[in-house]
């Protein structure tokens, strides 16, 4: 269901739900904040901080929030509870299946198992931040073009990935590609097709591998 | 999570004070967070290590190299120079858990890891590791478990680094009682073969600085074999290190991970290793000597094979 139904029928999506719950976080973020940022982490150094609620400045998607977050309080859910961004999805919460990849400082990381308060200094990005003008880059192009997802979740991870290795390195082999993926699950198979999606976003032409062949490596 | 403390400490004396008798060393936290979440470990105080100046430095050296504590694994596995001078523990770095892993985790967080026993990971048993009074695994699933043991848990040592490092004979420098003290690998684990809590010798409060790695064994390889192709912890790996002149090899040192709780040498495998040709006859006779006195459970007998496999294959990659 689109948000757009939910609201013309008057009921709230639950998407559109969770992000309200970040309205006033957003709201706060300013331009001077990043400042602001700086100067808590010189205050707060060496300071005993929590386990109440503090004050945590996140840099995400190249906007900064200034929060108020229990030092418990992990990167994923400031980022879709406190900041409505649901790009990253929460799946094993233990660092395990990679849906909740986003970047910190340009690589990828999994957002569950990473305190939020620890993620303060670092540019965070989300899924939603590779796009800011609501295009799509040429991996998500790529995920459309070979039907590289059956049910999605698992997609934006994946989609961070990717984007991750070919920062690193434009030209990548099958071999980088497995490497770089090793840490996000698909529950419905599609990894062949996550493959080849990623070969030709970064141009080089896909060799044939089996369902099989593909599988055996991840 | 339980609701817990936070603070930074900005040097190694003020991380220990603030860390205090119920406070953990926070750095890329996989293990630490995973841990709290599972309710396995109590922290009334997080201390964020990573602000503590110099702990993240890379530093090549002649005879000897000196990596940090909080170097990443990612960083490790990166290194060119790590690739060129110390093969095996660039193919152990490798191996570690995913990219997302290794972009956070660090060589201190990799080494000071607890045992991956499903029953001591399981938040509603209370096994000997825990304190309690049973070891599960004895008479349970022990399919992951130790062959060798000094006590009576039987859960295996999982570091891939540890394994890599014991055979480079790499020396861990750890903070404590306000100085520095330097341990081989070995005596990094020791205390895990007798005391079935101890996860390694590290006391509550010691900070694990660097290792120091010699140059001498300018050949090394780190092989694993794990249920799945990536992505997974190791059911057996083997690490070896060593000079080779001649085609003979000289100063060889050889480690299994995941059959013991401390990276399991042997020094009768090491002397007779001594000068000889690396062959398959060689690497039978060291597998003979690695695995005398192994003890396998009811379902990890797989690993004896297993074993014997990776050092024959370990073994013959130093040839080059």
């Amino acid at each position: 269901m689109k948000p757009t139904d939910a609201s013309s029928t008057g009921r709230l999506s639950r998407r559109d739900f969770f992000k309200g719950l970040g309205t006033t976080a957003v709201a706060a973020a300013a331009a001077q904040a990043e400042s602001v940022a700086q100067e808590l982490q010189k205050l707060n150094a060496e300071k005993v901080l929590g386990p109440g609620p503090v004050p945590v400045t996140l840099k995400v998607n190249g906007k900064t929030h200034r929060l108020e977050l229990e030092p418990r309080v992990t990167l994923l859910d400031a980022l879709r509870n406190h900041l409505g961004l649901t790009g990253p999805k929460e799946g094993c919460d233990r660092a395990a299946c990679g849906a909740c990849t986003v970047w910190l400082d340009g690589v990828a990381i999994y957002a569950c198992q990473k305190l939020a308060i620890d993620a303060q200094g670092h540019e965070i990005t989300t899924v939603e931040g590779l796009t800011p003008d609501g295009r799509l880059t040429p991996v998500q192009q790529a995920f459309v073009e070979r039907d590289a997802l059956q049910c999605g979740y698992c997609t934006p991870g994946f989609v961070m990935s990717v984007s991750a290795l070919l920062r690193k390195k434009p030209k990548p082999t099958v071999d980088d590609v497995l490497h770089a993926c090793a840490g996000n699950v698909c529950r419905c198979g599609t990894h062949p097709r996550v493959l080849e999606a990623a070969l030709i976003a970064a141009g080089v032409r896909p060799v044939s591998m089996t369902r099989t062949e593909v599988i055996s490596h991840v | 999570m339980k609701p817990f403390e936070y603070a930074t400490a900005l040097t190694v004396e003020s991380a220990r004070q603030l860390a205090g008798a119920n406070g953990h060393y926070l750095a890329g936290g996989n293990d630490l967070l995973g841990r709290l979440k599972d309710d396995i470990t109590e922290a009334s105080r997080l201390v964020n290590i990573k602000a503590i100046p110099g702990l993240n430095r890379i530093e090549p050296g002649p005879q000897t190299w000196r990596i940090g504590a909080l170097v990443t694994i990612a960083q490790i596995e990166d290194h060119p120079e790590i690739r060129r001078v110390f093969p095996g523990l660039h193919q152990a770095a490798a191996e570690v858990g995913s990219q997302q892993i290794r972009n956070v985790a660090t060589l201190g967080g990799n080494l000071a890891q607890h045992s991956r026993c499903w029953y001591y990971r399981h938040r509603d048993i209370q096994c000997l590791k825990k304190r309690g009074r049973i070891c599960y695994a004895l008479e349970g699933d022990n399919r992951y478990h130790a062959l060798f043991t000094g006590n009576v848990c039987i859960s295996p040592v999982v570091s891939n680094l540890a394994i890599a490092l014991t055979a480079l004979d790499a020396t861990a420098v750890v903070w404590r009682d306000g100085q520095e003290r330097r341990m081989t690998m070995a005596e990094l684990y020791e205390l895990a073969w007798d005391n079935p809590t101890a996860h390694h010798s590290l006391r509550p409060g010691d900070l694990l600085l660097r290792v120091e790695i010699p140059t001498v064994r300018p050949r090394s390889a780190y092989l694993q074999i794990s249920d799945k192709h990536s992505f997974d912890w190791a059911l057996v790996s083997c690490a070896a290190a060593a000079r080779i002149e001649n085609g003979r090899i000289h100063n060889a040192r050889i480690a299994l991970g995941c059959v013991s709780p401390v990276p399991h040498q042997v020094t009768a495998a090491n002397q007779f290793l001594e000068g000889k040709n690396l062959d398959e006859a060689t690497a039978d006779q060291v597998a003979d000597l690695l695995l005398a006195g192994a003890q396998p459970q009811e379902h990890n007998a797989y690993k004896i094979p297993m074993a014997r496999a990776l050092i024959r294959r370990t073994l013959l990659q130093l040839r080059g």
